[in-house]
């Protein structure tokens, strides 16, 4: 039975949208609220403004994309959904970023976990960073207002292979682990939530908040890059933004020139501190683009008996944070245990190495598990962190510095993969690293990855989390808005994603941005009521 | 793809002189030499969005050592073939800076006056051994620069990708493809 495609019903029904890449001409647009981004924060920004009668205009760099074109095919899904093609990387090339750019921004192509923020982060944040306001309790309303929304629950399925390992090697292990949330209704447990949900079940941008902000009469730009603010004194008097191919590569020359009451800014980590260096808004105590995080991530392979078939089924169902805490929140790092779903491409650049070597890995890919460690960086003093610059053409790109104390972490996660992996009954487990082979037992495993040097590009590293840059924080040198987003030089300028965040989550940050874009955004709907 | 810092403790004088002058300075000139002295078109061939013949000679080199094992030889000329497919269609949904360093990458590799000096491999890549282009990529893999780690990190992903994003891989990894919606 073929899935509708409600967006493009929603087009045949007169739905204002434009095509960047499309123009015959300059292009002047007017609204209320004018907003660069269409993902998690962007999306619930619309929504809630639009209800409140505002005029919003969601202006996206890449393209417009529906369950009809989402093929389940990796090339053309990181071709056309992610940042940069998926060229995406810090800047010595060492960690992969994926990030999605397309309408509906990375929540179109995330794996659909949904954690409210911790307890501990929230606390840290008001107790290390001036955040006001945003206590677990003060949080929890938004929190459960945006999981109705989005309709987050606990994956009542039976979890894939895959995920079961982490819950089966726990339980063996007195580890604690749980189920994981996901905002998906009439999911069909398919598992290629990272290539476009081809049946609308997981609940993005694209299907919830952008529709109901197109039906309240909103408008939609995409295949639009917002390459400046135009600023005067302390306030923003425009956008200029630049029409792109459809490739979203290429300007085409054609100029769209935006003009709002009100600004949000809601491109993500990278791309939102990105518009602020190349617009050269006031930054008194140079914290654009500081502080910027990623979860970094680590990666263990496991060899099982049983069939795996790790490509299929819903692609993050069984989390551990056994780990998570066991310092505090501010002490060694530590970290989330999940898994990725394993679709042949990506999983044979992970798996490493080549010819012979690759082969024989990939050959047993549907015997294969692999987890991954989610870092928690950014609480810790001596934590890694990024910056992010400006590179020849404008483009922003992520310097990432690493740390001892966090390669501490990085080997650590990796004992604890190993250790869940065979407690779930691996006979092999890798950890993913040039110079590491499928070792049989733990006491190996223990032995080989304490002898790991652990070093760029030799260590596989990757990220789907980009968190700060823009942090909030009511004190102007620490962060670069108020507690309510509020940017601190520019009056008439919010930002509304994961760039407001002073640390990483501990979590994968969706819910995060929702919740909190969601009040920041009833707030602000009040206060343009009284201006 | 650009950290070009020369702040390696193991880099010796010696390495330092050998990537240092033929590495960081070649790797910004390849192009204008390629440019001056046409080895290198700047066009894409016909058929491809990206790649240029100079290209072509090093990827069909270099894509048969990376997917032994994973394609049986009699196979290998029609997987070189569409791996260079794919990885066009990559290429050319890169941003234009990714792209810029590719397409760098690929100079370095191309040109004989870089080539030699940086790969070890002193003939054409037409004449390159197995063993020849192995030794390269873990050259590259173990050297104290930056750059030519990255490159090789590069080389092996774009590649690996593009081959297993083919249908025609799916058989050796027992992957069954996508389910019909």
């Amino acid at each position: 039975m073929p899935v509708p495609d409600s967006f493009k019903e929603g087009l045949a029904r007169g739905w204002k949208t434009y095509n960047g890449s499309r123009l015959d001409a300059d292009l002047p647009l007017e609204a209320d609220v004018a907003i660069v981004g269409s993902g998690a924060g962007g999306g619930t920004t619309a929504e809630i403004l639009s209800a409140a009668g505002y005029k919003v205009l969601l202006i996206e760099e890449g393209p417009l994309k529906t369950s009809d074109d989402f093929k389940m095919l990796e090339d053309k899904a990181y071709a056309e959904l992610y940042q940069e093609g998926i060229g995406r990387m810090s800047k010595d090339g060492a960690i992969t970023i994926m990030q999605g750019r397309a309408v509906g921004g990375t929540t179109l192509i995330n794996w659909t976990s949904s954690f409210r923020t911790p307890a501990p982060t929230l606390e840290h944040w008001a107790k290390e960073h001036g955040v006001q306001g945003h206590s677990p309790e003060e949080m929890a309303p938004w929190f459960e207002r945006m999981e109705q929304r989005l309709g987050v629950a606990p994956w009542a399925v039976p979890p894939n292979a895959n995920n079961a390992v982490i819950s089966r090697g726990c339980e063996q292990l007195g580890y604690d682990w749980q189920v994981i949330p996901r905002n998906v209704r009439g999911c069909w447990n398919l598992g290629y939530c990272g290539m476009g949900c081809p049946t609308n079940a997981k609940q993005s941008m694209l299907v919830t908040t952008i529709p109901a902000t197109l039906d309240k009469g909103g408008e939609l730009l995409y295949l639009a890059r917002a390459e400046r603010l135009l600023i005067e004194g302390d306030q923003v008097t425009g956008i200029e933004c630049l029409g792109m191919d459809e490739r979203s590569v290429t300007p085409t020359g054609r100029k769209i020139r935006v003009k709002a009451k009100h600004y949000v800014l809601a491109g993500g980590g990278i791309n939102t501190p990105g518009i602020l260096l190349r617009s050269n808004a006031p930054d008194p105590h140079q914290r654009t683009g500081k502080r910027t995080f990623l979860h970094l991530v680590n990666f263990s392979a496991a060899l099982f008996e049983q069939v795996i078939n790790p490509f299929y089924g819903a692609p993050q169902s069984i989390y551990s944070d056994h780990f998570q805490w066991d310092d505090g929140a501010a002490g060694r790092l530590s970290y989330k245990l999940e898994v990725p779903p394993l679709q042949p491409a990506l999983t044979a650049t992970l798996l490493g190495r080549f010819g012979i070597d690759n082969a024989l890995r990939m050959e047993q890919l549907p015997n294969t598990n692999v987890m991954l460690a989610l870092l928690r960086d950014g609480f810790h003093p001596d934590s890694a962190e990024g910056r992010v610059e400006l590179r020849g053409d404008g483009s922003p790109v992520l310097d990432y510095q690493m740390t001892d104390y966090t390669w501490d972490g990085v080997r650590r996660a990796f004992h604890s993969m190993a250790e869940i992996q065979f407690a779930a009954g691996a006979k092999a487990v890798l950890p993913l690293h040039a110079d590491a082979g499928y070792v049989k037992t733990l006491k190996e495993a223990r032995q080989l990855i304490d002898g790991l040097e652990l070093a760029l590009y030799r260590t596989r590293l990757g990220s789907a989390h980009v968190m700060g840059g823009c942090a909030m924080g009511e004190d102007p040198q620490q962060a670069v808005t108020d507690s309510l987003g509020r940017h601190h030089q520019l009056s008439n300028l919010s930002i509304h994603d994961g760039s407001l965040f002073p640390t990483s989550i501990g979590a994968n940050p969706q819910l995060s941005i929702y919740g909190l874009t969601a009040k920041l955004s009833s707030l602000l709907a009040e206060r343009l009521k009284n201006a | 793809m650009h950290n070009t810092t020369l702040d390696s403790p193991q880099l010796s004088r010696r390495s330092l002189l050998k990537v240092g002058l033929l590495g960081s300075a070649l790797l910004g000139t390849a192009g204008l030499t390629a440019t001056l002295s046409g080895c290198s078109a700047s066009t894409p061939k016909a058929g491809f969005a990206v790649l240029r013949e100079s290209d072509l000679p090093f990827l069909e080199a270099l894509i048969p050592v990376l997917l032994e094992g994973a394609v049986k030889p009699a196979q290998m000329p029609a997987a070189v073939g569409a791996t260079i497919e794919n990885l066009d269609y990559s290429l050319n949904h890169l941003s234009p800076e990714m792209l810029k360093l590719t397409v760098q990458l690929f100079d370095v590799l191309a040109l004989p006056v870089t080539r030699g000096p940086l790969t070890g491999i002193w003939g054409s890549w037409q004449n390159a051994s197995k063993v020849d282009v192995q030794q390269f990529l873990q050259r590259w893999q173990t050297s104290s620069f930056d750059l030519l780690k990255m490159g090789h990190a590069s080389l092996l992903q774009l590649v690996m990708m593009a081959w297993y994003s083919r249908p025609e891989s799916w058989a050796h990894c027992g992957y069954p493809g996508p389910p019909v919606v």
